[in-house]
């Protein structure tokens, strides 16, 4: 028998229901400091989550011992009789998922030799531009597994890799970023390294800006930093039921461009969250929050359903390892009315200092830009030396010029370049 | 070849408690051991984070760790550095003497406090780590010690005619208990959310302000501690790199980081076994001294080692700890005098920087305009950025009622407590963001 099984075979005497989630994974990779490797990494970790249920009372704890799943069991116990009871209607029974992994690619290997060239390919890419030197920069690869199984026969397995690389490169005072990610093995590190060198190069005399309504393209970077402080929360139930939400009670009301689409995809193929069941054993689906600018529902973990009598999205996730479930995206999708972003005169803002100190209820933000840069016809040309930037996340979507073909996963999501007109920018 | 190894093994049990809207969502323990295994081979390092480590395996983890220094092209050195492990403060209120019930039952009073007819969601959440530190190196050094780090916050959320604003308070400490005597977060949570619902969006551009000291402890971390890192002056990422000696400031005007300091980033001794000490990063005004570890006090030089902290498992990293302006020697009063017409900001939502570029940028929870040296109207959505180089010249009068705060900073993925803390400080041209038209 294993843990698992010994698990669920104790719970069963003592708690009506109980889930088991068993993660594990390994990982390698290296860090630069300046152009030199100053240090290799790996990593191995496992995480033990127990969850137990009586009557909609609900008590998890974890470990990254599973050794000590018995003490792990007695705190989850301890946690469930604290509790207070509400509307619960079961963990989920086994079901047909498809087969295959979403995000597994056998080409990820975690060999410290493949390490090493995603360094030397960002470094050669960083050569670009000579008068940027690399400050930093890092290379990962890792293979984790998950297991999820309940009380009611459930049991899932899943495995995932996953690739990465960044690097940070200086000019003068001017500093530029870049990284990529996938779950495949199909990193660009040249090109990573050339777009560090690049901002980097950039920036250097950048130009006092007068303040004053400008006209702003927003990097998909940028976007991400803006959603991910205001709009991604706004949308998790357990915020909109709890009141602190600017999007509660608006489901069927026009809340974006009425020509911009979000939605979660969870399915598709590498995507960055992508897998067929959820944190909880739910299977996944797509699932659409904003469809033709009007709100059409939001994310839902089982307790957050329940309560609040939605139908659960399959949107249980669980942050680190052996953490208990809470409501997040697998791959968030933004689609908006495609046109040539970069072709007439615009600040281009590569990323946003400071998106966490936004308001997430209001959706007001003060920001500072970083890398801006005037574009005119599809080029950056002037640089700009500092922006202050003052707006509202749901005001800017609600009207927008156009969003980029070209489209790029930043976290969970995936997003175009988007333009918008009228913004206010201080020097 | 192997020149040096150390292992830092922590384990222990996490607390974590959370009431939304009247309703104990989880009230929960978790028991956590990682440990991290350093090994510096011919050139750099080779590290490996484990979970649910034993000693046993000491020797398989330094072997691979090994293997992996070999990736490695820069030449690594380690400066000397004294040993010394402070007692820990004996606790003032130990978390350990009251049990799940009892921290739940003392979270549902904050919470209840924090409601009001106006108020549409309150939420508090406790935190409690007990740890025990285990460190041994390949020097011969050895230490262990334990620890408890307990707080909480609250959250109070009012809305009046669609509009929305929010409270948040938070009370940490090092071996103590605040939530015993938490209530009074939870009517200030409450206060702030329904006083918010009247204040005005600021509208930004240059001008006076001053700083109560949640905030001007902030500025001190982001104007100041980020770019006195050790790693990140090596890397050639801080504009304070080679200005040892610089005047940045007025005279009076000393930023410290101590880590010694009985605060809530209190480390007795630091995650590679050195002694913990405070270090003037400004002193009178000059550029004085970085923050570091054994290793980049070699590459670097200026100042002193015993700044590296690291969370259970991870690589240690140059961080700050407690970081403060010295109390000088105006007033409150003094300061909202010489303002004159200007800005009173309060409390902090965070902040960011970017130490090579030299630009910071951090939040305010609200501020009230100043007429004639008298706080008036109160303020929203507001906040201040600068660069590293010119904004401290702008500290024209540093008052002497220093605080502290806790709070969590983050960095190369890791998480560590601090203290941030200042008096009240005057800047004569500041920099305020802020949504609202004049």
């Amino acid at each position: 028998m294993d843990t698992i099984e010994a698990i669920l075979e104790r719970a069963a005497g003592v708690a009506p229901e109980a889930e088991v989630y068993l993660s594990r994974a390994e990982s390698v990779g290296a860090e630069l400091s300046r152009d030199r490797v100053r240090v290799g990494q790996a990593s191995h970790a496992v995480g033990l989550g127990i969850r137990v249920f009586d009557g909609g009372r609900v008590g998890a704890s974890s470990t990254n011992d599973p050794s000590r799943w018995e003490a792990c069991l007695e705190a989850a116990l301890a946690a469930m009789r604290l509790a207070d009871p509400q509307p619960w209607h079961g963990l989920p029974a086994p079901a047909e998922l498809p087969a295959g992994r979403l995000a597994f690619d056998p080409a990820v290997t975690l060999a410290p030799g493949a390490v090493a060239d995603l360094l030397d390919a960002m470094m050669a890419g960083a050569a670009e531009h000579p008068s940027a030197s690399v400050t930093a920069g890092s290379a990962g690869l890792s293979r984790s597994s998950v297991e999820v199984a309940n009380s009611h026969g459930l049991r899932y397995a899943d495995e995932e890799t996953h690739a990465s690389c960044s690097i940070e490169a200086i000019a003068g005072t001017s500093t530029g970023f870049e990284f990529d990610a996938s779950h495949a093995a199909d990193l660009d590190p040249a090109r990573v390294g050339e777009q560090a060198a690049f901002f980097a190069a950039h920036g250097v005399g950048g130009e006092a800006l007068a303040a004053g309504t400008y006209d702003l393209v927003l990097s998909p970077l940028a976007l991400a930093e803006l959603l991910e402080a205001v709009l991604v929360p706004a949308l998790v139930g357990r915020n909109v039921h709890a009141g602190r939400s600017r999007l509660a009670g608006r489901v069927g009301e026009e809340i974006m461009d009425p020509r911009l689409s979000l939605y979660d995809d969870p399915h598709r193929p590498m995507g960055p969250g992508a897998a067929w069941f959820d944190a909880e054993g739910v299977p996944t689906r797509r699932l659409d929050l904003v469809r033709d600018g009007v709100l059409a529902g939001f994310a839902y973990d089982l307790r957050t359903a329940y309560r609040f009598g939605a139908d659960p999205t399959g949107s249980a996730v669980r942050g680190g390892y052996g953490g208990a479930p809470s409501t997040g995206f697998h791959t968030l999708v933004l689609e908006g009315p495609v046109a040539d972003v970069m072709a007439n005169t615009a600040i281009y803002v590569r990323s946003v200092v400071g998106a966490h100190t936004a308001n997430t209820i209001t959706g007001d933000f003060s920001v500072e830009v970083s890398n801006p840069s005037f574009i005119e016809g599809g080029a950056f040309t002037t640089p700009v030396r500092t922006a202050m930037w003052g707006g509202n996340v749901f005001d800017l979507l609600s009207r927008v010029e156009g969003v980029s073909t070209e489209t790029r996963t930043v976290g969970e999501m995936v997003l175009p370049a988007l333009r918008v007109a009228g913004q206010r920018l201080v020097g | 070849m192997q020149r040096y190894y150390d292992v830092r093994h922590v384990a222990g049990e996490s607390t974590h408690i959370d009431i939304d809207n009247g309703v104990v969502e989880s009230a929960s323990s978790s028991l956590f051991d990682r440990a991290v295994v350093r090994v510096l081979g011919s050139s750099g390092w080779g590290v490996v984070s484990v979970d649910n480590y034993s000693g046993e395996d000491l020797d398989r983890f330094v072997a691979e760790a090994l293997a992996l220094a070999g990736l490695t092209g820069e030449a690594v050195e380690l400066a000397e550095a004294p040993h010394r492990v402070l007692p820990v403060p004996p606790p003032s209120d130990d978390p350990r003497s009251y049990g799940l019930d009892e921290k739940t039952r003392l979270l549902a009073g904050v919470e209840a406090t924090a409601r009001a007819p106006e108020v549409r969601n309150t939420r508090a959440v406790y935190t409690e780590r007990r740890e025990t530190v285990r460190f041994a190196s390949s020097d011969g050094v050895e230490y262990a010690y334990e620890l408890a780090r307990s707080g909480f916050n609250v959250l109070a959320v009012a809305e009046r005619n669609g509009v929305v604003q929010m409270g948040y308070e938070r009370r940490h400490a090092v071996n103590g208990f605040p939530l015993r005597s938490g209530a009074a977060c939870g009517e200030k949570a409450r206060q702030t959310a329904i006083a918010l619902l009247d204040a005005r969006a600021a509208t930004g551009g240059r001008m006076r302000v001053v700083l109560d000291p949640e905030l001007a402890g902030v500025f001190a971390h982001e104007a100041v501690g980020h770019a006195s890192e050790g790693d990140l002056v090596r890397e050639g990422n801080s504009v304070l790199a080679g200005r040892v000696g610089e005047r940045i400031g007025a005279p009076g005007l000393t930023i410290v980081d101590d880590p010694s300091l009985p605060e809530f980033g209190f480390d007795p001794v630091d995650a590679e076994g050195v002694a913990t000490v405070r270090t003037e990063l400004v002193k009178d005004g000059v550029i004085n001294a970085f923050l570091h570890t054994r290793e980049t006090l070699a590459a670097v030089g200026t100042g002193l080692a015993g700044h590296a902290r690291a969370m259970p498992g991870e690589v240690p990293l140059v961080r700050m700890s407690n970081t403060f302006v010295e109390n000088g020697d105006a007033t409150y009063e003094e300061c909202l005098a010489e303002c004159g017409t200007g800005m009173l900001l309060i409390g902090s939502r965070g902040g960011q920087v970017d130490p090579g570029r030299g630009m910071f940028q951090f939040n305010a929870e609200y501020g009230f305009l100043v007429e004639d040296g008298e706080p008036g109207a109160m303020v929203r959505d507001v906040s201040l950025s600068g660069d590293i180089l010119g904004t401290l010249h702008e500290v024209a009068l540093i008052a002497n009622d220093r605080r502290m705060h806790q709070g969590y900073c983050g960095k190369g993925g890791q998480s560590v407590p601090v203290g941030d803390g200042a008096p009240h400080i005057l800047l004569s041209n500041a920099v305020v963001g802020g949504s609202g038209h004049d």
